[in-house]
């Protein structure tokens, strides 16, 4: 099981890694992740590789990922060839700006963009900042995207093992907070997929 | 007899054994890793300076020396730590120095002569490689540092195996009076593995100092501790033959020859592509296992040699076949197969390996031909070093000025659209490069930006070079109360020790003008009317000037304010001066990202229609 994390610096992507690799972990698989840490971090592109079972190497090659979990609009597309031919694309519709698209040096067509991913993948789009904020704080991003990928089943990750892994991970001051926005994105994905059988 | 009796201790259980660490399979970061190695290895002196990709190793010993029994501290800088580590080691304790690649430069001289004095207590170097560069100014490879100094170097492929090693590299640095080069790269350090921890930790008495000749370099001291290690050298090669960390693996005509974080992406590749090759893995990689590699070169038909960085198994294997008379054809970077630069990830070793068996394995799929906005890295919304930089460029608007930067988050003053970084070249070198292109063109007015951090590291030798000879230079030392790029480590000017223990607070405006610098002055960045004008006034002064804007850094202060645009133009002059992530455009006009700014307020002097909530 191979899962590509992308997003932009700050966003909370490393986190989501460890709570999945360690949920593998708990129910006794392999893991191993290769994260973006420096440079980067500073608004830049983040990507995080989440690797369940015998891989040795940290990153998954271009067309090997069996999920792509994208933070933000962009970065998702950015990313889509990482998926396989029959992986899926969660992605947070949520979109962060660029400088250099302020600067007026690059374009940033957000519709344009969910064409695209649309058209490369098998993708389903969230709103998960609303979802976060709903549930008391934007930074909860990470777990509402975890939560959509366990309602959507396709993780191959019991609902028990991640919660557990969220509370081992998690500050107990924020754990409620992350619960709650885990619940709402498994909800979420839940209902889409009750609605169109994408699975 | 000497390498039997290593390899007999490498296997051992270790006996003395109290303490518990923990009893679960984690997940940890490579570097993470390495510090529980460490600990579990009784480590009791750590010492470093941070740089990415090597930084979480100490914090990471910090993290879990929970009964204080280590001392841990970031030191002032590379050479410093390791001169530590080196004392620790003397006196009879197991001692860990890290940092980066590039840090090891600054302990080069500490090291050389480490290498021919050697240690007692086990002590280990940790120097971080990164390959590509990710976030390096050079893509040097210290396993030649292990070649030029004589040291044993590891090279981990794995969180798992870089555990493994660092409580072999204990071991093996008490075997043999030496230090050990622990030397993992980025992939290994900022990777994570599933690692099953010690439950104890090694327990011992250390001997203390014991005074001795021998701890004194001296010319004849030196001349016959290199004839001894040059003796060593070979004895430490037939033990790394047989150790299991280099291996040759398969059977297949097709030699691999590869090392560190390299040998998984090999056999990620090997796996899922069913290769019959033989893989040569080298794990203990200095000095090279001449009998393993004789044994791998007899094997194969041909090699290919997959390796980041420089060429070091390659230019061994080379020696190899000289030595023993075997002729194989071998590709590599010596003759142009593989580039010489970059990092080897799945896709393009893939097609180097491709080219090598001459037929098409796999078919990855091509990027698709739609561009993207890039995502350069940028300063923080609110980052002080933002309105330091612009307070200069307002300052200076006109004159003829260059501004030369050095290593920290502010290297990114370079980027569109405050372009204030001209230079940059290594720790504290803006102020002493300030020096010579004032000296090559008088009429400039030359700046040298320097962080706090970077200051204490290196920047003190070259503000006293300045005024002792004489050459008008204008420092401005960015203080942000912290070392942000690595993620927030503490330095002496803060008042506060890693271990969250209180220290004096070496005052930077105090250092200053003890240097003798002519006008020191002291300003928020975000007074910036004031800013502007000490700049002005430093620059007009005859002596050298030292300007310290203190502000706390952006990423460590909570807003209690944020900023809005009222009744935009849509001019967007404050993103083309500041260029500020905050400041977006929506519908031509400037909004501001509430979520991202930090009510600095530095936008309020570009533009009125803009102000403070």
């Amino acid at each position: 099981m191979d899962i590509l994390i992308t997003g932009v610096g700050g966003q909370g992507t490393i986190l989501a890694s460890k709570i999945l690799a360690y949920a593998y972990v708990i129910e006794g698989r392999n893991a191993r992740t290769g994260e973006t840490i420096g440079m980067s971090q500073r608004g830049g592109c983040v990507v995080s590789h989440v690797r369940a079972g015998n891989a040795h190497s940290p990153y998954i090659p271009v067309g090997g990922a069996d999920l792509l979990l994208s933070f933000e609009l962009c970065e998702g597309a950015r990313r889509i060839s990482y998926l396989k031919k029959d992986g899926f694309a969660i992605v947070n519709t949520a979109s962060i700006i660029p400088v250099s698209t302020a600067l007026g040096m690059a374009d940033y067509d957000a519709e344009k963009i969910t064409k695209y991913i649309s058209e490369n993948s098998n993708a389903i789009f969230i709103d998960a900042d609303k979802l976060a904020r709903e549930c008391g704080s934007f930074r909860a991003v990470n777990t509402v995207l975890i939560g959509a990928a366990c309602g959507l089943g396709v993780l191959g990750l019991s609902k028990d093992s991640i919660v557990q892994s969220i509370k081992k991970n998690i500050k107990a001051k924020y754990l409620d907070l992350n619960i709650k926005a885990f619940h709402s994105g498994m909800k979420t994905t839940e209902e889409m997929k009750e609605k169109c059988k994408v699975i | 007899m000497f390498a039997e009796h290593i390899c007999l201790t490498a296997n051992e259980k270790i006996n003395d054994i109290t303490r518990r660490v923990n009893d679960l399979k984690e997940i940890l970061l490579g570097n993470t890793a390495i510090a529980l190695g460490a600990v579990t290895a009784g480590v009791r002196v750590a010492a470093g300076y941070p740089g990415t990709p090597s930084t979480e190793v100490l914090e990471g010993v910090a993290k879990y020396n929970t009964d204080g029994k280590i001392s841990v501290e970031w030191s002032t800088n590379e050479k410093a730590a390791l001169e530590v580590a080196a004392g620790a080691s003397w006196s009879g304790v197991r001692a860990i120095v890290t940092m980066k690649q590039v840090g090891l430069n600054v302990a080069s001289d500490p090291l050389m002569s480490l290498g021919v004095i050697g240690t007692k207590g086990g002590m280990v170097i940790v120097v971080a490689d990164d390959p590509g560069p990710i976030s390096s100014q050079t893509e040097q490879d210290t396993r030649h540092f292990g070649k030029f100094a004589n040291i044993p170097v590891l090279d981990p492929s794995s969180p798992e195996e870089a555990y493994e090693m660092t409580k072999y590299a204990f071991e093996l640095s008490e075997k043999l009076h030496l230090p050990i080069i622990l030397r993992p790269t980025t992939k290994v350090c900022h990777s994570s593995g599933t690692i099953e921890v010690d439950t104890e930790v090694y327990q011992y008495e250390p001997e203390g100092f014991v005074k001795d000749p021998k701890w004194v370099i001296f010319p004849p001291l030196s001349y016959r501790r290199h004839l001894e290690i040059e003796q060593q050298q070979k004895e430490i090669s037939a033990l790394f033959s047989q150790l299991p960390f280099n291996r040759i693996e398969g059977n297949g005509r097709i030699g691999i020859a590869t090392g560190g974080a390299t040998y998984a992406v090999v056999r990620d590749i090997v796996e899922s592509c069913e290769l019959d090759v033989t893989i040569l893995k080298s794990g203990a990689v200095f000095p090279p296992p001449d009998q393993l590699y004789g044994e791998f070169l007899q094997r194969v038909e041909k090699v290919l040699v997959l390796e980041e960085l420089d060429p070091v198994i390659e230019e061994q294997l080379y020696h190899i076949m000289a030595v023993r008379k075997i002729e194989k054809p071998i590709r590599g970077k010596l003759d142009g197969f593989v580039s010489p630069a970059g990092e080897l990830r799945f896709e393009n070793t893939l097609k180097i390996i491709e080219k090598f068996i001459g037929r098409k394995l796999k078919s990855v799929e091509n990027e698709s031909g739609m561009v993207f906005p890039q995502r350069p890295p940028v300063l923080c919304a609110g980052c002080p070093h933002r309105a330091s930089f612009y307070a200069v460029k307002k300052a200076m608007r006109g004159k003829k000025s260059v501004f030369c930067g050095d290593i920290g988050c502010y290297t990114l003053g370079n980027g569109k659209p405050l372009e204030m970084t001209d230079t940059c070249l290594c720790m504290g070198a803006g102020i002493t490069v300030a020096q010579g292109i004032k000296k090559a063109e008088p009429d400039t007015n030359v700046f040298a930006f320097i962080g706090d951090s970077t200051f204490f590291a290196s920047g003190m030798t070259g503000l006293a070079n300045a005024v002792y000879n004489g050459t008008k230079i204008n420092v401005i030392v960015l203080d942000n109360s912290t070392t942000a790029m690595t993620g927030h480590q503490p330095h002496p000017g803060i008042g506060r020790t890693m271990m969250n223990t209180s220290s004096p607070k070496i005052d930077i405006f105090s250092v200053a003008k003890s240097l003798g610098a002519e006008f020191v002055e002291k300003v928020n960045p975000f007074e910036f009317d004031l800013a502007v004008k000490t700049v002005r006034e430093a620059s007009e002064k005859k002596g050298v000037s030292v300007v310290i804007f203190e502000a706390p850094c952006a990423a460590l202060v909570k807003p209690d304010n944020v900023c809005a645009v009222e009744d935009c133009t849509g001019c967007k002059k404050c993103i083309r001066e500041i260029g500020c992530p905050a400041l977006t455009v929506r519908d031509r006009k400037v909004e501001i990202n509430r979520a991202l700014c930090n009510g600095c307020g530095l936008c309020t002097n570009v533009c009125d229609r803009i102000i403070r909530l």
